[in-house]
């Protein structure tokens, strides 16, 4: 599903090269649950970035079920992204002027869904995560844990192939984070869906099929 | 997703009250600035074109050479309108029109002095007026006719059918009513309340029978069949009163009705433009307060970008493309702008009337004209698309990863181009201000300057009806001297405050034979001197020791011309006829207190005259000298109102044109200036929020919060100092070219520029303080827990 080869990428500083990954090459196949671990600035985050579309590698192959993203143009590559992949953040990016509900409706929207479909969705997802009570909270009148299964939820409401979640459990208690992990386990068993996530904790990898373990830039294990 | 990216815009405005007010506010006032000033503009504009057939129809203007200059005047002889319909084809239709002055008008007990015309009947082919009452087709044509507007009617008859009524016209003519038109708009350049046959003129005016070809007294208007006769027909005109008259020197031209209110100003026998470089310069001025309201917005907008920012990256992160985005912060900023333009409303129509009371003019909101809302929601949107423009392609073009990581928006270029908008605001206000000082200061010049003569307490009242009769006027000035309110009485032959008479016919010894100079030609009784308070700078005023008939004054204006050192006992001669000059006036203000006064030569007489000079006795209560006058007059004269004047009053109205400017640049400059420091206040706000941090970190290595204020308020006087620097040079030229139209007019100095400078500075650093005052106090910890 996922195929990297020979992934760089740098910022070039005063003429040195400042590298952030090297010469990373991995494939990650559908259904897996990859976990990607490693110290502060191995460079996590700008992998799984890379994987979401949101930043580019200076160089190398990523095919994404089978499309040659580093090739592809600005709206075919939305495109791609809006129909396949779903973020989950750290710090849960919910937006503050947006309802539950809203911010669940609001992926299905830039998807072009019907409105009955997207009503059907939005209230299956809360059914779904049981937040049915919550949904006309605006995100600051939640708990961390709450709003990290909205943010979670408005990931999974527009069906992707993938989830790609940066940290999700880096600002709750363990005992909300033990919930999203078991979620997101869940999904992965019951859905078959894709999860690759971030996370610094040897008990969160454990959730996961396999583990990415990243040092300056290399892939080491 | 329109209707959810809706309801979080209403949302995210209810919000952030505080900032929605700001911006709605400042939007509102620009638009509502800007609406009205449009309204003016084309209530203007919209002058002489209610009637249908104003494109073919045309002014007859006369070109006259004299004093080296040419002159172009809309007078023409009446034989022209008749002469110029056979002689010239392609003319449909030709009138006579006189200028239009006050009359009375008296049915029964009712009597009322209003403003009235001669003229011929196809000047009802020429405008369609609306007839009310009547048949149109004989209106005019009997010469004891007279029509009416529809307010004078109601005023003369109340409910009565006016049609087929008796009027007595100036006590001495009955007139039958013919017909009621609808009352003319304001913005029409030929106005008049009731309008008579021009055979009547003729009947009342015996000589204007006999003028000839060289005697212009009328208005002339022509209607061609179409516009492709004008230049054949143009050029006929132009030599029509020659080819009548060898000696005139008259050379007549059309020039079309629709111009004849803002192309008022001629040179060379060419028109140059006039009343409509004032109204560019409002279209220019209503333009760039909406662009500064519009600026003010983007700034606002771009200045919450930190907090936008994160909803920006969100929303990519989740599948929105940039062109989605864009389309958001358009629609929020479309539909700030249509809320200001509700708000907009109420203030127009809370300021309207006052607006209307200072410009003497109708302007009304014409809500069921289609034109009216094509422009309104076309203004709106296209404020905000011109507002929301920047805001949405900066606010969308943030890279998600950045700003979801908490970095900080990297603020150079995007402040760069702020402090540019914020720059050009202040340029624009900071121009307003200096125009406006040098406005208050020109006319704060001219209302002291001297006039001449002492118009305080001195009244003018016409002379009227029984009073033309010499014996009448004796007993006037009789009984008003002897009443005790009264110092001093004269006539003269026009209002004092007016033009009147002029003329060549002026000779002297050694006088260039083939110039022409044009003198102005007045009468008086005697102690005119005396009564005005004017000055001789030699000789003698009228008196009844001499006699005077062979005698005359002049103005050292006059004198000047003429090249005599000492004028009083030389003999000039005057259509021929040789008088005396035993006094030299000093120049007074005739027409313009803004030009330099005309030649003038000023003879005696005893009879009738246009209006009597009172002066009132320095001793006396002013109100009661002014019953005992009025009611001295009306004993003499009953049949005709009072109708008197003070001179300052007539004085002032002088002034009206130059103190509306100021009002209108004080107000709309003041507009302006508020505008901009919102737009000031925004950028402040901004800057707290980029630089919380460093502040932070510099509070806690030890900066005292004045310190801190200090570092803030750089910056912002450094932008206003670099506008105040543009502004100079701008406001000087501006200001400069508006003074150069004056004879007398104040010289530049520094200190409108000290005014704006220490204004623009002064309200720029208060207002940065609020904001910046909130900064350095704030907790150094509260930043950098977030760290």
């Amino acid at each position: 599903m996922i195929k990297l080869e020979n992934i760089e990428k740098y910022y070039a500083n005063k003429g040195l090269k400042n590298y952030i990954l090297r010469h990373v090459t991995t494939t990650i196949n559908a259904g897996e649950f990859v976990s990607i671990m490693g110290p502060s600035g191995a460079g996590k985050s700008t992998l799984l970035n890379i994987i979401g579309m949101l930043e580019e590698p200076t160089y190398g192959l990523y095919e994404f079920m089978g499309e040659n993203i580093t090739q592809l143009n600005e709206r075919k590559r939305i495109e791609l992204y809006r129909n396949h992949i779903g973020f989950v953040f750290q710090a849960y990016h919910l937006i503050d002027e947006m309802t539950v509900a809203e911010n669940i409706e609001a992926p299905l929207l830039y998807k072009k869904v019907g409105s009955a479909e997207r009503k059907s969705r939005v209230a299956d997802m809360l059914d779904r995560f049981n937040i049915v009570g919550k949904k006309d909270l605006f995100p600051n009148q939640l708990s961390g844990g709450q709003q990290q299964l909205v943010g979670i939820a408005r990931a999974v409401v527009a069906q992707p192939a993938i989830i790609l979640a940066d940290e999700p459990t880096g600002n709750l208690q363990s005992a909300q984070a033990l919930q999203i992990m078991e979620l997101f386990q869940t999904l992965n068993k019951t859905e078959n869906m894709t999860i690759i996530q971030v996370t610094h904790s040897e008990a969160n990898a454990a959730y996961g099929s396999r583990i990415l373990n990243l040092q300056d830039g290399l892939i080491i294990k | 997703m329109f209707k959810l990216n809706f309801r979080i815009a209403l949302r995210n405005l209810w919000k952030n009250k505080g900032f929605t007010l700001i911006n709605v506010g400042g939007l509102a006032i620009g638009l509502a600035s800007c609406m009205l000033l449009l309204l003016y503009v084309a209530y203007e504009w919209g002058y002489d074109k209610q009637y249908s057939n104003y494109k073919t129809t045309y002014m007859v203007y006369n070109n006259q050479a004299a004093n080296g200059k040419i002159f172009s005047f809309a007078a023409t002889p009446g034989l022209m309108a008749e002469t110029a319909k056979d002689e010239i084809p392609g003319i449909k239709e030709a009138v006579r029109f006189d200028y239009p002055s006050d009359r009375l008008l008296t049915y029964k007990r009712n009597s009322f002095k209003k403003s009235s015309s001669f003229s011929d009947p196809a000047i009802f082919k020429i405008f369609d007026f609306k007839v009310l009452k009547g048949n149109q087709s004989t209106f005019l044509k009997n010469p004891n006719a007279v029509v009416l507007t529809e307010t004078l009617a109601k005023a003369l008859f109340g409910n009565e059918d006016p049609i087929n009524k008796v009027v007595k016209f100036d006590n001495q003519e009955e007139l039958i009513v013919e017909g009621v038109i609808e009352d003319l708009p304001k913005n029409s350049s030929i106005r008049f309340d009731f309008l008579m046959p021009w055979s009547l003129y003729g009947k009342i005016n015996p000589w204007s029978l006999q003028a000839g070809w060289n005697s212009n007294f009328c208005m002339t208007l022509i209607q061609l069949q179409d516009n492709s006769f004008f230049e054949q027909a143009n050029s006929k005109l132009h030599g029509i009163i020659k080819a009548n008259n060898k000696d005139s020197n008259g050379e007549p031209f059309l020039h079309p009705l629709a111009k004849y209110h803002l192309y008022n100003t001629f040179e060379g026998g060419k028109s140059v433009g006039g009343r409509i470089e004032q109204l560019q310069i409002l279209f220019l001025l209503a333009f760039c307060i909406l662009l500064i309201a519009c600026v003010n917005f983007m700034n606002l907008s771009t200045a919450r970008s930190e907090k936008r920012g994160k909803e920006v990256g969100v929303r990519k992160a989740i599948g929105s493309s940039r062109a989605d985005l864009i389309g958001q912060f358009m629609m929020e900023s479309i539909l700030l702008s249509l809320l200001s333009m509700l708000l907009a409303f109420a203030l127009i129509e809370v300021c309207l009337p006052y607006f209307n009371n200072l410009l003497g003019v109708e302007l009304a909101i014409n809500y069921t004209q289609w034109q009216f809302w094509t422009m309104l929601v076309g203004l709106a949107v296209l404020t905000g698309l011109l507002a929301g423009s920047y805001p949405a392609f900066y606010l969308s073009s943030f890279d998600p990863i950045k700003v979801l990581k908490g970095f900080s928006v990297a603020g150079g270029s995007s402040l760069s181009v702020r402090k540019f908008l914020v720059v050009f605001q202040f340029v624009f206000a900071t121009c307003l201000i200096i125009c406006t000082a040098v406005i208050y200061q020109q006319l704060n010049y001219i209302k002291n300057k001297s006039v001449g003569y002492s118009t305080k307490n001195l009244i003018e009242i016409p002379i009227q009806g029984v009073l033309n009769q010499p014996e009448k006027y004796a007993l006037l000035k009789d009984k008003l001297l002897k009443s005790g309110v009264v110092a001093d009485v004269t006539n003269f032959s026009a209002a004092i405050t007016q033009g009147g008479n002029n003329g060549y016919g002026i000779e002297w010894p050694g006088k260039d034979i083939k110039s022409n100079v044009l003198v102005n030609f007045r009468s008086t009784g005697y102690d005119f001197i005396k009564t005005t308070g004017m000055k001789l700078s030699a000789g003698r005023d009228f008196s009844m020791q001499h006699a005077d008939s062979a005698n005359v004054m002049i103005n050292q204006a006059l004198a000047k011309i003429m090249g005599m050192k000492h004028p009083v006992g030389s003999v000039i001669k005057w259509g021929g006829t040789p008088v005396t000059i035993i006094g030299v006036i000093e120049d007074y203000v005739e027409e313009s207190p803004y030009k330099y006064s005309s030649p003038m030569i000023v003879t005696h007489t005893d009879g009738s005259n246009a209006v009597a000079l009172v002066r009132v006795a320095a001793t006396a209560n002013l109100s009661t000298a002014v019953d005992v006058i009025d009611q001295i007059v009306k004993e003499i004269n009953p049949d005709y109102p009072v109708d008197r004047h003070f001179v300052d009053d007539s004085f002032a109205d002088k002034l009206k044109n130059e103190r509306l400017l100021g009002t209108l640049s004080n107000w709309f400059g003041g507009f302006a200036v508020f505008i901009s420091c919102l737009g000031l206040l925004g950028l402040a706000l901004y800057m707290a929020e980029q630089r919380k941090k460093e502040i932070s970190i510099r509070k806690v290595l030890g900066a005292s919060s004045a310190n801190i204020l200090v570092l803030l308020n750089k910056d912002f006087v450094k932008l206003v100092l670099i506008a105040n620097l543009i502004a100079f040079p701008l406001g000087y030229i501006i200001i400069n070219k508006w003074l150069s139209s004056y004879d007398f007019r104040v010289g530049i100095s520094i200190i409108p520029f000290a005014i704006a400078f220490l204004l623009s500075l002064f309200i720029a650093v208060l207002t940065v303080s609020v904001q910046s005052a909130k900064v350095a106090k704030a907790n150094p910890i509260d930043a950098l827990k977030y760290e």
